[in-house]
């Protein structure tokens, strides 16, 4: 399973030629990067499913780093977020640690430095991306069975026998042996052990 | 000798001298024609004796009748300058009196020579000699002229208009001359009716007209002797008065002089010469003065000479003078110059003082100022180091990020050059903003004389608004501007002027830290003020005011209300505004916070401009 389409580096900036000079940075190291002169720009124009990373100047006019920061946040987006600052401001980058940002770099920023963090953010991304999707996909396997089937599924990766099912569900052994074949067959598992590890995922425990 | 002919001399030997006095005294004083005109008069008189004189002598009718006309000469000459004498010495006497008299004696003068033997006599027909006093005297025997009336009016205008002229004199408060010399007028115009009486025979005494004016002589001999003896007291008096100036002088340091402009001759007192380095006996000129300028200081004192010659306007200079040891002294002249009547300089008079002193004590709290100041400047820039610092990170990150991009575009193999050259064009353009910055900050960290300039006040404010642009941003203070275009320029020195704009700018921030985001509002303005005369800068807060009672104490060296202040900053502002010949205040507003306000005059140049746009609009 893959995320779809190639990764995006978002650049917020206010001064005009910083962002210049970043985004060709960024272009020349063969990212895709959109650049926008304020964080109102940013929000009126991010597309939420479009993955990546997001390098953004801490000070700005109006509505400033951190603000966005938690604007983000509250709209659920996933966009890891690499601050930078032109002073070593130590409450405000704890600040924008301790709401979740990925790194923070200070002016003049050394290339390697940059790239580094936008690559390490943008894995992170990928990987939620990943996470996502194949939570999404167990999720839709789980809505194929029927309440039966759930209620047999729930039962096997508690751990019980086919003989203590049909004695829960009061029924006999030989139709719980049916309903864990589609069970097992719709949520694609080989075994046991992985039928427990998908249904983990989905915080489904057994009865 | 008989005594008739030494009284009659002696009359004539008095009148003579004193006219002789009198003359002299008019030599000196040619402003004064009334000495000429008693001169005169008094010279006419003598000669009246003279032909008295000879009359009183004469054996027969054909020596009798040519005196008898031509002493009408001489009496023509008196009464003219006589009634001229007296309107001029005593201001007094009706002018229509004076010229009806002038009128009069004229018309008898023209008719003396006209009729056969004169005004007085149509004919003489013998001459009769008799004793008088015990001597022999001749007077004249024959038919009178009715035409002699016209003679004798005239003698009654004058004594009119001697009692009137003596009534004025009186009445004005001179008392002295109004007896002294008006009762002679009137007592010689009275004793001059004994001629007409003599003619028509009702006395039977000789001619003694020329005793007329004896009294007269003796007033005017007696005002000149006070005279001398007023001026022997005035001479007197001014010495004392040149002691008195003099110690004055000595005690106040000053130095007198006197340029005669007319002969260049420069008279100064020892004070002066030693002011200056003079020795006590050299002869001094305008270029030996010159010569003792500072060469600075020598092109405008020439024009502050020049200016008074040229307008008569007070001389006023602050110079140096270099003494021959090479010694610096610093004076401050003053002077007036005199005009004569064809408006023409002749005279320059002035006293100088050294101010070596006071200039030095200036000089020393200028130097103190301007290390207050650059304290001041340095302690804020320390405060604003956050904001500087990233004003310079800013074009240098630039820079390198553009840099390194480059690197790596041009690591390609298909390196795209119109994208490097953009690059370069940003990096050169970013390498000059950060070179601006240093340039900014090295001039604001100089220490150095003050140097003001014609500038644009909104120029100054957008300077300083950049140099604190990220420290509002991070302050979340929002920043309102009204600057309106065309404001006339101001003669400032623009490191200063920031300074004072910043200090104001940083307090009112620090005045709003505490406020709400929505109430962090700084308002900037600038106008005209004192109907185009100045310039007026506010600087507005919202944030918690100035109490009533420190609205002046905030002005006070090391009084703050900051923990981290040192109290410098609005004392050194108040200083520098000052120095600007401008105003700073303070004063709440009307609803919150606190509105800093200065004013600075209007550049010189650009005075006359405003006012003729203020009378146009």
């Amino acid at each position: 399973m893959s995320t779809p389409s190639s990764p995006t580096v978002f650049v917020v900036d206010d001064y005009a030629p910083l962002r210049r000079s970043i985004s060709r940075l960024l272009r020349a190291a063969d990212f895709v990067v959109a650049a926008f002169p304020s964080a109102q720009d940013f929000l009126a124009q991010y597309d939420s499913g479009v993955w990546g990373c997001l390098v953004l100047d801490l000070a700005m006019p109006t509505l400033n780093g951190l603000e966005l920061q938690r604007i983000l946040a509250k709209t659920g987006s996933l966009l890891p977020i690499i601050f930078l600052t032109g002073t070593a401001d130590i409450p405000r980058s704890v600040q924008a640690m301790k709401q979740g940002a990925s790194d923070f770099l200070t002016k003049p920023v050394n290339d390697e430095d940059l790239l580094a963090a936008v690559r390490v953010a943008i894995e992170k991304n990928r990987a939620l991306h990943r996470e996502q999707a194949e939570l999404s996909e167990i999720r839709a396997r789980l809505a194929t069975l029927t309440p039966r089937e759930r209620e047999v599924l729930e039962y096997v990766v508690a751990g019980k026998l086919n003989k203590q099912i049909a004695g829960e569900l009061g029924t006999v052994e030989q139709t719980v042996k049916v309903h864990r074949a589609h069970v097992m067959q719709k949520m694609k598992a080989h075994s046991v052990a992985e039928l427990v590890r998908l249904t983990q995922r989905c915080s489904i425990s057994g009865r | 000798m008989t005594w008739i002919t030494i009284v009659w001399s002696m009359n004539a030997a008095a009148c003579l001298t004193l006219a002789g006095f009198y003359f002299a005294v008019w030599c000196k004083q040619r402003q004064r024609p009334m000495y000429l005109l008693f001169s005169c008069s008094a010279i006419a008189a003598a000669a009246i004796s003279a032909f008295e004189l000879w009359m009183l002598n004469s054996k027969t009718v054909e020596q009798y009748e040519p005196l008898v006309r031509w002493i009408h000469v001489p009496t023509w000459v008196l009464t003219l300058s006589f009634v001229a004498f007296v309107r001029l010495y005593l201001r007094a006497g009706r002018t229509w009196l004076a010229w009806s008299i002038y009128g009069l004696r004229t018309l008898v003068l023209i008719l003396n020579f006209i009729f056969p033997v004169s005004i007085n006599f149509t004919a003489i027909t013998d001459i009769r000699r008799f004793s008088w006093g015990g001597q022999m005297v001749s007077v004249p025997v024959g038919a009178s002229n009715p035409w002699g009336l016209l003679s004798t009016i005239s003698l009654l205008l004058l004594l009119i208009f001697s009692v009137d002229a003596a009534i004025t004199v009186w009445r004005r408060g001179d008392r002295r001359r109004a007896l002294l010399v008006g009762g002679s007028m009137i007592f010689g115009a009275i004793l001059a009716w004994h001629v007409p009486l003599v003619i028509w025979g009702v006395i039977d005494v000789p001619f003694f007209l020329g005793f007329t004016y004896t009294a007269i002589v003796a007033a005017m001999g007696y005002e000149l002797s006070n005279d001398v003896a007023r001026a022997a007291g005035l001479a007197r008096e001014l010495e004392i008065s040149e002691k008195r100036l003099k110690l004055a002088a000595d005690s106040a340091n000053l130095a007198m002089w006197e340029w005669n402009i007319v002969r260049d001759e420069i008279w100064i007192t020892d004070k002066g010469r030693s002011l200056f380095g003079f020795t006590p006996s050299e002869k001094l000129d305008f270029d030996r003065f010159r010569s003792r300028l500072h060469p600075e200081d020598r092109e405008s004192i020439l024009q502050a000479v020049e200016n008074s010659l040229r307008t008569g306007a007070e001389y006023r200079s602050e110079y140096r003078a270099v003494l021959p040891d090479g010694q610096i002294r610093w004076i401050v002249g003053r002077g007036h110059v005199e005009f004569n009547g064809d408006g023409k300089p002749v005279r320059m008079r002035g006293a100088s003082v050294d101010i070596t002193k006071r200039k030095e004590a200036e000089l020393e709290a200028a130097c103190q100022r301007m290390e207050l100041a650059h304290l001041s400047r340095v302690t804020t820039l320390g405060e604003l180091s956050g904001s500087i610092a990233h004003e310079l990170s800013l074009p240098l990150s630039a820079i390198l990020s553009n840099a390194q991009a480059a690197q790596r575009v041009l690591a390609n193999d298909k390196a795209d050059l119109a994208e490097v050259r953009e690059i370069l064009n940003d990096i050169v353009s970013e390498d000059k903003r950060a070179s601006e910055v240093i340039r900014r900050l090295r001039l604001w960290l100089k220490k150095g004389e003050v140097q003001q300039q014609p500038l644009q006040i909104n120029k100054v404010v957008q300077d300083v608004l950049e140099l604190i642009r990220s420290d509002l941003i991070n302050q979340k203070v929002t920043l309102e501007t009204e600057l309106p275009r065309n404001l006339p320029t101001v003669s400032v020195d623009p490191v200063q002027l920031q300074q004072v704009l910043l200090n104001l700018v940083v307090n009112a921030c620090d005045a709003m830290a505490g406020c709400n985001n929505s109430q962090r509002r700084l308002v900037i303005r600038t106008g005209i003020e004192n109907g185009g005369s100045a310039v007026v800068v506010s600087v507005t807060d919202q944030g918690t005011g100035i109490p009533e009672e420190k609205m002046e104490q905030i002005f006070e060296p090391f009084f703050s209300t900051k923990e981290k202040g040192m109290g410098i900053g609005l004392s050194v502002c108040r200083t520098i505004i000052a120095a600007h010949r401008g105003k700073l205040w303070a004063a709440n507003n009307f609803d919150r916070g606190a509105t800093f306000h200065f004013t600075l005059p209007v550049a010189a140049s650009d005075k006359e401009s405003v006012t003729t746009k203020n009378r146009i609009g």
